[in-house]
């Protein structure tokens, strides 16, 4: 009897708590998610060319959301609310305020709309999301662990940017392979990865991911200060290498200022200065460039790092061949790595902050749009 | 250099010594009390750099321990203690800590003495700091001076460290404060001192290491070598710099306290810097003061020194002037005779001495005059007693003739006659030569050139120096011709020339030469009239100009006589030098104008005149 009893207490008490939670998990309509970004989008129009890579990438961020699907060129098919959304309220530079298109030929988005605030400063956003001000905000990546410490449910995407050591094509510097091959072995990506990147991040042997070319495992990552010392004692002396960082970029500053140690502990003479964004100033004799990812193939990934790093670096430009197969991806990675004009240091996801009421979120891979239309928010009324 | 003169400058120099060591004196023990003020100044400096900097050490010990202490540190250090603690979460938790401690350096680092965080240096994570992990009790140790690592380069930090122990682990919590410009602000330096601080972070000088409290010294290298005596031997030091080696005001000394680590090497040296500027300008207003007092000085120097002059020497010009009188004949004239001074009493000796002389020369004049007489009685007894013998004779022989040998006294008288005559003529040429030296005339002057006379004077002569039967005289003239006119009666010089010349020729019966020679100087001529006679003894020399006196058989001694009263008439001077047979020289200096009152020898006694010399009775 009193096992009876126990029995249905059990399942009283399960279907109390079962229940409410099955109900939450049902997608809901309506409500509006609140988007925090850092970039400045001054025009939406496609053909307009955006001020800046943060810009770019936003603006194709939220045009992917206003028309119905882009081709592989990059353009978009449609018109401008065929997509998810459509425009509802536009303050160039500084919000815009998106609807639900009840006529996407995919359904209708769970939210009635979207605002997007610009301008946002990081730190901000991130504020933001941990006190409920907006629902979704992209994060650095070195912020991750504090914003999950600090209690904000955090969305990470596969690790795809990569911050890469460019040697500057034309300077000097750069001349002596030995030293680049010094420079490559002296830095301790590791430590970047578990003290800056708060171990968000992978260190990075390749240029593309493990989880996207599979041969990433080949390349090494490991430091190795006494061959680095055992070369540059080859070359007696090292010349000084004075390398960039963006000078607004707080994450490509403390790579620099880390690889400037490791340098200086390998008889490396480096001074890492700030500098302008991918410029090749003609007092830089090496820069940090960032290479987020655009496409999960592999080839056009490498292709698009290619045609990043070839200006910068002065690297072999060859398109590789249509429908290049694995092995000549990995050759043309290894050949670029093997000069050392380029070093791959880390690889980090795109990391989002979101709103505990933020639901059916799941980040995207590289080069889709950001799934705003399956994304329905709890608590709202229907 | 007149009495005046004399008084100005001992007056001027009495000052000029007085003023002199005055100002040297004021300027040394200027100098010696602002040298002592400078040096409690430094050591007041250096005390004060002593006590702030044991302030900031122990402010340092506390701020360090503060972080220790605090709560995320604590949690850091339990966390690190675990098995699996991960340290990449602290990676920037030093920045933080440091600025709300305000350190300037703060590092955590884990119990191998790695760093987990470091706020200097932010990207250093993972280094190890062994030194951290030798044994020392860091409590006791306190705060230390120590050469930091940062990421602009080394730098001098004054740390602490402090240790969080949770189990057999320990988080090391290293912090300390920039010694730098801004501490050197800190510091209250009176005006005209300056505190430097020398980073020793290298193991050269570099002078962009030396700084004062606005940055890096100008001008840096000038104590480089101060620098370099600090690295080899740490020692408190003084040494001076010259900033402008052309103004001694721009001197700064400069004393030098090494500061040293924890292995008691040198990490930096403070500098306090005395300007030399007020003490130089001081002294130089002391000699400027002193150069002001001694020009007033001068002045009233001048002033004094004519004023008391004057004093003093009016007595004494107006003794001199009634000497001069004296000297001159004015035997009447006296001083004045004022008061009981030293003066007073020596106007009056003067006028006793002057009454003494006066005196004895009446009673001289009157000796002289009356041996004068005699002399010229001996004299006129001697030269009428040659003659009035034969006339004596002569007579008698008439006398006898007649009253004896009448037959023959009209030849006897013939003949007695005859001498009678011969010797009356001889006492009226006698009588005459005396008259002509009485009558000698007053010289009547003309511009006269004495060569001139010289060459007319001797051409006179000429006959008789190579006259038949006696030895000749060489005649030889040492003329200037750039002798200047003077003012002469030249009939008179020729007189005397004339008889100088004759003299010589007596003087050398066998021949010799003759030496004339003319010189001038100053306006004045000289005559020289030289020959190689048989010479003069000093006697002879001592009487020679005596009237009537003569070394010569059938001489009046009146000769040199006339030449000394044709010199003395022209104002001029006679001397002789001789030497017994070697010969005789007589120098005449004639003056370019005779004075106006020429007291003519002629009228005085033999004794009366101006100079006695010696000379060849004529």
């Amino acid at each position: 009897m009193s096992k009876r009893l126990a029995a249905i207490s059990v399942a009283v008490g399960f279907l109390l708590v079962a229940l409410p939670a099955a109900t939450s998990r049902r997608p809901r309509y309506g409500g509006t998610l609140r988007v925090e970004i850092g970039a400045m989008v001054n025009s939406l129009d496609p053909a307009v060319p955006a001020a800046s890579p943060e810009e770019a990438i936003a603006k194709q961020g939220i045009n992917a959301l206003l028309y119905d699907h882009q081709e592989a060129d990059g353009t978009f098919a449609g018109v401008a609310g065929s997509g998810p959304f459509r425009i509802a309220a536009w303050e160039p530079g500084k919000h815009v305020t998106l609807a639900a298109n009840d006529d996407f030929r995919d359904g209708r988005p769970f939210v009635d709309g979207v605002e997007i605030q610009m301008s946002r400063a990081a730190p901000d956003r991130l504020l933001d999301v941990e006190v409920g001000k907006a629902d979704l905000a992209e994060i650095p990546a070195e912020e991750a662990r504090d914003a999950a410490d600090r209690g904000v449910h955090v969305s990470m995407s596969e690790p795809e940017e990569l911050i890469a050591l460019v040697f500057v094509a034309g300077r000097p510097a750069g001349d002596d392979a030995r030293l680049r091959e010094a420079l490559a072995r002296s830095v301790d990506r590791a430590a970047i990865v578990n003290f800056i990147l708060q171990k968000t991040g992978e260190p990075a042997g390749g240029l593309l991911p493990q989880w996207l070319s599979g041969t990433a495992f080949l390349f090494s990552t490991a430091v190795d200060a006494p061959g680095a010392k055992e070369l540059v004692s080859q070359i007696g002396g090292s010349p000084r290498i004075v390398l960039g960082y963006d000078s607004g970029d707080s994450l490509e500053q403390s790579i620099a200022e880390r690889i400037a140690v490791n340098a200086r502990d390998a008889g490396i003479a480096l001074t890492a200065v700030a500098a302008g964004r991918g410029s090749a100033s003609a007092d830089l004799d090496a820069r940090l460039v960032r290479l987020p990812m655009h496409s999960t193939h592999p080839g056009e990934a490498l292709a698009s790092f290619v045609a990043t790093l070839a200006p910068i670096g002065g690297i072999d430009a060859t398109p590789l061949p249509a429908g290049a197969t694995a092995d000549q991806i990995y050759g043309r990675e290894r050949s670029i790595v093997a000069t050392f004009r380029v070093t791959p240091l880390v690889r980090f996801p795109r990391v989002f902050g979101l709103s505990a009421r933020v639901r059916n979120w799941k980040a995207p891979l590289p080069g889709e749009r950001l799934p705003l239309a399956d994304v329905w928010l709890e608590g709202d009324a229907q | 250099m007149t009495f005046r003169s004399k008084l100005f400058w001992v007056f001027t120099i009495a000052l000029l010594l007085s003023v002199g060591l005055i100002a040297s004196g004021v300027t040394v023990l200027t100098r010696r009390a602002f040298e002592d003020v400078n040096h409690r100044h430094s050591e007041a400096l250096v005390a004060q750099f002593e006590r702030e900097f044991e302030r900031r050490k122990q402010d340092v010990v506390h701020r360090v321990q503060g972080v220790a202490e605090e709560g995320p540190t604590t949690r850091m250090a339990v966390a690190l203690s675990l098995p699996r603690g991960d340290a990449s979460v602290y990676v920037n938790d030093a920045r933080g800590s440091s600025e709300s401690h305000q350190l300037d350096f703060l590092d955590f680092l884990g119990n191998d003495g790695s760093i987990i965080s470091s706020a200097e240096w932010p990207a250093r994570f993972g280094y190890k700091m062994d030194w951290v992990t030798e044994p020392q009790d860091w409590a006791a140790l306190g705060s230390f001076l120590m050469k930091v690592d940062t990421q602009d380069g080394p730098a001098l930090g004054l740390m602490s460290v402090s240790i969080v122990r949770v189990g057999d682990k320990n988080l090391y919590v290293v912090g300390g404060e920039r010694l730098d410009k801004g501490f050197l602000s800190s510091l209250v330096l009176p005006e005209g001192m300056r505190a430097l601080l020398y980073l020793n972070l290298d193991p050269s000088f570099q002078e962009t290491n030396l700084l004062d409290e606005s940055g890096p010294v100008i001008r840096g290298e000038r104590f480089a070598s101060f620098i370099a005596q600090e690295q080899q031997q740490p020692s408190d030091q003084t040494f001076k710099i010259s900033w402008n080696p052309a103004d001694a005001a721009s001197a700064e000394v400069f004393h030098a306290l090494p500061l040293v680590g924890r292995q008691k090497e040198l990490l930096g040296v403070l500098l306090v810097g005395n300007s030399q500027w007020e003490i130089v300008i001081l002294e130089r207003r002391i000699i400027q003061l002193a150069f002001v007092v001694v020009a007033i000085g001068l002045l009233i120097g001048l002033i004094m020194s004519w004023w008391g002059a004057a004093r003093v020497t009016r007595p004494v010009t107006r003794l001199s002037e009634v000497a001069r009188k004296v000297s001159e004949g004015d035997w009447a004239a006296r001083a004045d005779v004022r008061g009981r001074s030293e003066m007073g009493q020596l106007a009056g000796a003067f006028n006793r001495m002057t009454e003494q002389l006066s005196t004895q020369q009446e009673r001289l004049i009157q000796a002289e005059r009356v041996a004068a007489w005699r002399e010229l009685a001996r004299r006129l007894a001697h030269e009428l007693k040659n003659p009035l013998f034969p006339l004596q004779t002569t007579v008698e022989n008439l006398r006898r003739a007649r009253e004896q040998n009448p037959e023959q006294f009209d030849e006897v008288f013939r003949e007695s006659t005859g001498i009678l005559l011969a010797e009356i003529e001889n006492l009226k040429t006698i009588v005459g030569r005396f008259s002509d030296f009485a009558k000698l005339p007053q010289p009547e002057l003309a511009s006269v050139n004495l060569n001139d006379v010289v060459r007319g004077a001797v051409k006179l002569f000429e006959g008789q120096f190579g006259a038949v039967g006696r030895p000749p005289i060489t005649p030889e003239l040492h003329l200037d011709e750039s002798l200047p006119a003077i003012q002469a009666d030249s009939t008179l010089l020729n007189r005397a020339i004339e008889n100088l010349i004759l003299n010589a020729m007596d003087a050398m019966p066998a021949g010799g030469v003759l030496m004339l020679r003319t010189t001038h100087e100053n306006g004045d001529v000289d005559l020289e009239i030289s020959d190689t006679g048989t010479g003069l003894t000093p006697e002879e020399c001592d009487r020679l100009f005596t009237p009537y006196y003569t070394t010569k058989q059938h001489g009046t001694g009146l000769g040199l006589a006339i030449v000394q009263s044709v010199v003395s008439d022209h104002g001029g001077r006679i001397s002789v030098e001789s030497e017994t047979g070697v010969g005789t020289s007589f120098h005449i200096h004639l003056p370019s104008k005779p004075p106006q009152r020429v007291v003519s020898i002629s009228a005085l006694p033999p004794d009366d005149l101006p100079e006695q010399p010696a000379g060849e009775g004529a």
